[in-house]
């Protein structure tokens, strides 16, 4: 045998090597990370159970519902609708895993866009996943794209145009779970998600309806709740609850022109009143710089310090960084909050949390000493 | 679309195995084993 043949074939054999490795570790991703069901969860459904157009694709989604001992008004909390921001999935957990409802009904899609979670942005450096230490052991969680997997979306138009407002915006846009309400029946699998969850609404007369978000330290619109004109009256009695807990956060209105967003078309088209927040994640940042669990988890970055003191950023920034337990914990403060403002001028229809941690217990306890043990059984 | 995406793939992954087997230069060949990886993800569906 020739000399550059023997070479060829080794060559050969270590691109054969490397794909299998590569190809084990994204085949991995596929695999949902398990969500131990807390005490307060009555029904776990799926998405398609109100828009069968899902049933069997990867759009498919569990929802959990947490049906209080007294009836009342109910919620909707939509985590990882990018799974980039992982504040909102754990946010998400963790009222699965803690909540109880002395009275109302809480529903709660910890994966809106569950393909999302099936890989990670090409050429961010993101890491596949994160582990956050219980006292009963260690907890993995994925760490996903902001969009949808394109093996399960594709190919990506060139201008994604909104269907409903003729918006259009960047063809990547299209795989984008928070561009693509109210969604469309026989649309791609994207707006068919959207189109779910608007069933959702629509069927099960959801009253608040939270959609959980994490944003770049450097854009505007963060450490806020964006709410829709009709849920402005709400989301300012919230601000001003979180205030008063020493917890800072903005309130800006839903833009009339960016369309396909929850706080948008969710409070055209539904009866609903929807409100998303932000919390910052240097993680999914443009200034960051070396990008690990330990970023996802503490948020410390050099980089954005240093952005911090040139005035660049849109949230306060120093050395302790903003750990995931805090930027958790300021959106169940915010759902907390939500139900209380709900349930103060609304007495005939409350809808009451019991069993969550609060703000300072995160910071003080850490996300860990909350969750459940993985041990324990797993839905 | 997806057949003919894989149809073009399938195509450039030959190719580029034909360039590994034929070139004498082991640059060239490690550069061709190289390409192949993402190929060969790609055409399984995987990434």
């Amino acid at each position: 045998m020739k000399k550059h043949t023997i070479t060829a074939i080794l060559c050969a054999a270590v691109a054969l090597i490397a794909a299998a490795i590569a190809g084990t570790s994204f085949l991995e991703a596929r695999k949902q990370t398990p969500i131990v069901k807390g005490p307060g969860v009555s029904e776990i459904k799926m998405l398609s159970d109100w828009f069968p157009g899902l049933k069997g694709s990867p759009g498919d989604t569990e929802v959990y519902i947490l049906r209080g001992a007294k009836p009342g008004a109910s919620m909707l909390v939509l985590g990882g609708t990018h799974p980039n921001e992982p504040s909102g999935h754990l946010a998400a957990v963790m009222l699965i895993e803690r909540a109880q409802l002395p009275s109302g009904t809480l529903y709660v899609i910890p994966r809106a866009n569950a393909s999302g979670f099936t890989h990670n942005d090409a050429q961010e450096g993101a890491p596949q996943k994160f582990t956050i230490q219980t006292p009963a052991g260690p907890r993995v969680f994925r760490y996903g794209s902001r969009a949808t997997n394109p093996i399960h979306q594709w190919p990506d138009p060139n201008v994604y145009i909104h269907a409903s407002s003729g918006q259009t915006l960047s063809g990547s846009e299209t795989r984008n779970l928070n561009r693509g309400y109210p969604g469309r029946p026989d649309g791609t699998l994207t707006e068919r998600i959207c189109y779910g969850i608007v069933q959702l609404i629509k069927q099960e007369n959801i009253t608040i309806t939270v959609d959980l978000h994490e944003a770049s330290p450097e854009y505007p619109v963060i450490n806020a709740i964006v709410a829709h004109p009709k849920a402005m009256s709400l989301a300012s009695d919230t601000v001003l609850g979180l205030e008063m807990q020493d917890i800072a956060i903005r309130l800006e209105p839903s833009p009339v022109n960016l369309r396909g967003l929850t706080h948008r078309e969710l409070g055209d088209f539904t009866d609903t009143l929807p409100v998303l927040m932000e919390t910052a994640n240097a993680s999914q940042g443009r200034l960051r710089g070396r990008t690990d669990e330990a970023l996802v988890l503490t948020g410390k970055d050099k980089w954005y310090v240093r952005a911090a003191r040139l005035g660049r950023l849109y949230v306060p920034y120093d050395e302790k960084g903003h750990p995931l337990d805090e930027r958790v914990g300021r959106h169940l403060a915010g759902i907390q909050e939500l139900a209380f403002s709900w349930t103060l001028s609304h007495e005939d229809q409350p809808l009451e949390f019991e069993g969550l941690p609060s703000y300072d217990d995160l910071m003080t306890d850490g996300l860990g000493a909350w969750l459940n043990p993985p041990s324990a059984p797993q839905s | 679309m997806l057949y003919i995406y894989l149809a073009i793939l399938a195509m450039v992954l030959g190719l580029t195995l034909w360039v590994l087997f034929s070139t004498k230069k082991p640059s060239l060949q490690v550069t061709a084993a190289m390409v192949m990886v993402p190929l060969l993800l790609r055409l399984l569906l995987i990434k």
